[in-house]
């Protein structure tokens, strides 16, 4: 203990001693508070396990089911009948929660074959809405896009992409072409119906879910603004979406269109829909009614009950990585330009949970996601065009930002958005449209030290 | 009372220290602090451990697959080859779980080559098909290819498969599964080798622009992050689940090389993953390390690790007769084992890290 003490002190002391007076950069945003990313949650790591880290606040009878519960994340699923992990399909997108979320962090775009297993895949409705106000199935396909089978049935369809160039020129004349993907089916088990619309997603990460469900609803509400009657031009909506568990409307926090309620809803539609397992939430396989998509084993549940709770608060409780080089001037002028050219009106920096039963490491935590949890036009270019419960063809739910600078080092890549369409953050940033096109418009009008400056701030986190 | 460390003095002195550090000269600049450099241990470890343990890989998955192309069925000398064979490409896989970050993970190879567990009816299905077996169909179904699928068609799911037991149609998947193998131990080693993806630059320019980790102390630091994970799955999965998986008993289903009964060598090679990226060893080679930087700042602590790593392996290699039998027979040999994992993890993580993470 008294050697830790004695490495822990001069980095303190360095802190203060060092600071070199003559080149204060001009308005450095101070972001000491921000380094308890998530709170009691925060990891200070950043190396390959960043994402992966257990909240270092946990109870030990928590943390006991955090690690039944990563060890169950990783659990590969083969085709009934095995001796282990067994009930794979008989329709599926990839086979292992961890093969979507990397490392606990985000999928790559698939390189390649579209097809191969990848954390990739389209949804799917027909217009209209059912009878809690969300998205109409489309008939003989469900409301996900199953493009994997195991032997001897079919995939629904097979998944097909072309790319429009879309140019785009910054103020000190650097020209950036962005790769509209426009996708589309073939190959389908039966007639794909023509007024099927299709939505694209790749798995985001996992960490620090459990502070964003454990915002309280009225806190999020508070930050609607529907009709924009502040005129700032930035509207933000909560997303309205039915719990089939409490039988009841609830505000939508997860998935790219916060289209889900809880961290047990996403995990158990992700057991159901990406891989074909039947658990106690959704304990009916995704194609029961189609030719392709029943095994007829009369298995279901194919988990038990509690290794769906276990992945549960296994995704509530991973830390949440503290950011790095927030003493340098550099990223705190680039957090500075987040704030002046409007970034963090919707990636709000700040949130605090509240009461969370059950959990109290991710309850009453300040913590820094930089986002509102609300949803928000983000123009034609990133539209969709499939309207999921409240969320329009143009909405998407502004992505949390926290560990986003850890992408290439923990997942090799930097796809981001919600299909990974953005091969850096540049890109990223220039896909906003809609509400935030005035920002993105800033963005390109930066000095390319101050371009500089902001990226340096977003790869701090 | 011989050692007692006050502190409050102890802050003085630092603080006084660091403030002489830090004093600007007549320039205006600071005068230069010496900084420990790393590099040696990094380049070593990057190109003499890791590299050199997938190109071992990748040379015995040449040698598995020239061995099932030269198997004749019925051929028990043949069929001894290719289980030893096999058993000499499972090794250097084993030593490089303790850094499974870089392309093994971003290229997704690790399902590739090491899922488990095998998909045994998708195997079979595709067996009583009459589609031709590539190693571009299996590439799509890791379940159904990699180690544990060639450990299935050799040894069978009750370890006693016979050189005359192998069909033709078993013998064609075999081929097409060592040569989709190999293809993909020869992308890991292509994408650590200097004239490949040089994933190994990382670590060797570690602190320099290019690289992805922002200084060597961060390099080290994923070393020591990447042995205690394989320290952490040894010790609280692959022994933990096969021995208590079942409500505190044995749940032999659950062991990972069950077929091949290669479980006590592979938790071995495991923690010998661990010896060789801390001591900076590997084969012939024998250079700086983890070790050196530990001994420059806490000899004692060098001399435990050293002496815990040993200890894990002794004692995994002293559990009597196969993993499977003595998950049943032998538990207290087995606990023991998994004892001496724990406790090595435990030295990892609450003394080792900290002392690297807290370099200068």
């Amino acid at each position: 203990m008294i050697r830790k003490l004695l490495y822990a002190i001069p980095i303190g002391i360095l802190l203060i001693s060092c600071q070199d007076d003559n080149e204060t950069p001009p308005q450095p945003l101070d972001l000491t508070a921000r380094l308890m990313a998530g709170g009691e949650t925060t990891v200070h790591s950043a190396t390959s396990i960043a994402f992966e880290t257990p909240a270092p606040n946990m109870t030990a009878k928590n943390l006991a089911l955090h690690l039944a519960g990563d060890a169950q994340f990783e659990a590969v699923f083969v085709t009934a009948p095995a001796e282990v992990n067994q009930g794979l399909g008989p329709i599926f997108n990839n086979k292992t929660c961890i093969e979507c979320h990397p490392k606990d962090g985000r999928a790559a775009f698939p390189t390649g074959d579209i097809n191969a297993l990848s954390g990739f895949f389209l949804r799917t409705s027909v217009p209209g809405k059912d009878p809690h106000g969300g998205p109409v199935p489309t008939p003989g396909f469900g409301l996900q896009l199953q493009n994997q089978a195991i032997r001897n049935y079919e995939p629904e369809l097979k998944f097909k992409v072309t790319y429009t160039d879309i140019v785009e020129t910054l103020a000190d004349g650097t020209k950036i072409t962005l790769k509209k993907p426009n996708y589309s089916i073939t190959d389908p088990y039966t007639t794909f119906p023509a007024n099927a619309m299709l939505s694209p997603r790749i798995g985001p990460p996992v960490f620090g879910l459990g502070l964003l469900e454990a915002i309280p609803e009225s806190v999020i509400l508070s930050r609607q603004d529907i009709d924009d009657s502040d005129g700032d031009g930035i509207s933000g909506k909560a997303n309205y979406v039915w719990d089939p568990v409490a039988e009841k409307m609830a505000v939508g926090r997860f998935g790219w269109k916060a289209n889900t309620a809880t961290v047990l809803l996403q995990s158990a539609g992700a057991y159901k829909e990406d891989m074909g397992i039947t658990n106690y939430v959704f304990p009916i396989e995704a194609g029961v009614d189609q030719s392709n998509g029943n095994d007829g084993l009369g298995d279901d549940p194919e988990i038990a009950d509690s290794i769906l709770d276990e992945v549960t608060l296994y995704c509530r409780t991973l830390g949440v990585p503290a950011p790095r080089n927030i003493d340098s001037p550099q990223v705190q002028k680039g957090a500075e330009i987040f704030e002046t050219i409007g970034c963090a009106q919707c990636h709000v920096p700040q949130q605090t949970s509240g009461n969370f039963p059950g959990i109290p490491s991710i309850s009453n935590q300040t913590f820094y996601p930089y986002t509102d949890m609300l949803l928000h036009d983000m123009g034609e270019g990133l539209a969709d065009g499939r309207p999921d419960f409240l969320a329009d063809g143009n909405e998407w739910k502004t992505r949390p930002l926290w560990g986003i600078g850890l992408t290439q080092l923990i997942n090799g890549h930097t796809d981001f958005l919600h299909d990974g369409r953005a091969k850096n953050l540049t890109e990223a940033i220039l896909w906003h449209g809609g509400e935030a096109l005035k920002s993105k418009d800033s963005f390109k009008e930066l000095s390319t030290a101050d371009r500089e400056s902001l990226l340096a701030f977003l790869n701090s986190l | 009372m011989k050692t007692y460390f006050n502190p409050r003095t102890l802050l003085t002195l630092l603080a006084a220290s660091i403030i002489i550090a830090c004093s600007s000269d007549d320039n205006g600049g600071e005068t230069p602090q010496p900084k420990s450099d790393y590099k040696g241990e990094l380049t070593n470890t990057a190109n003499n451990v890791i590299t050199e343990t997938y190109k071992t890989l990748n040379d015995r998955a040449l040698a598995l697959q020239a061995a099932v192309n030269d198997f004749t069925i019925g051929d028990d000398a043949d069929f001894e080859t290719v289980k030893t064979a096999w058993r000499e490409a499972r090794s250097p896989w084993e030593q490089s779980e303790g850094f499974l970050y870089g392309p093994v993970d971003t290229e997704g190879i690790d399902p590739a080559i090491d899922s488990w567990p095998v998909d045994v009816n998708a195997i079979d299905a595709l067996l009583a098909s009459s589609e031709p077996i590539t190693a571009t169909l299996l590439a799509t179904n890791d379940d159904a290819r990699g180690f544990h699928t060639i450990e299935y068609f050799i040894w069978g799911l009750d370890g006693f498969k016979k050189s005359g037991d192998l069909t033709e149609r078993e013998v064609e998947y075999l081929k097409a599964a060592t040569a989709d193998f190999q293809s993909k131990t020869q992308q890991l080693y292509d994408g650590w080798k200097a004239s490949g993806g040089n994933y190994a630059a990382n670590f060797i320019n570690a602190g320099e622009n290019g690289s992805l980790y922002t200084s060597q102390v961060l390099a080290l630091t994923e070393l020591v992050d990447g042995m205690i994970t394989i320290a952490d799955e040894v010790g609280n999965g692959k022994i933990e689940d096969p021995l208590n998986g079942n409500g505190g008993n044995a749940k032999p289903e659950a062991e990972e090389s069950r077929f091949s009964h290669n479980s006590k060598k592979d938790f071995a090679d495991n923690i010998r993953s661990i010896q060789n990226v801390y001591l900076g060893d590997y084969a012939a080679v024998s250079g700086k390390g983890l070790t050196d930087v530990v001994t420059a700042n806490n000899a004692d602590l060098n001399t435990k690790i050293i002496d815990q790593i040993a200890d894990a392996i002794t004692k995994i290699e002293s559990i009597p007769g196969t993993f499977t039998n003595a998950i049943a027979n032998n538990r207290n040999e087995v606990a023991s084992a998994q004892t001496a994992v724990k406790t090595l993890q435990t030295t990892l993580e609450s003394e080792l890290k900290p002392l690297i993470q807290n370099l200068k």
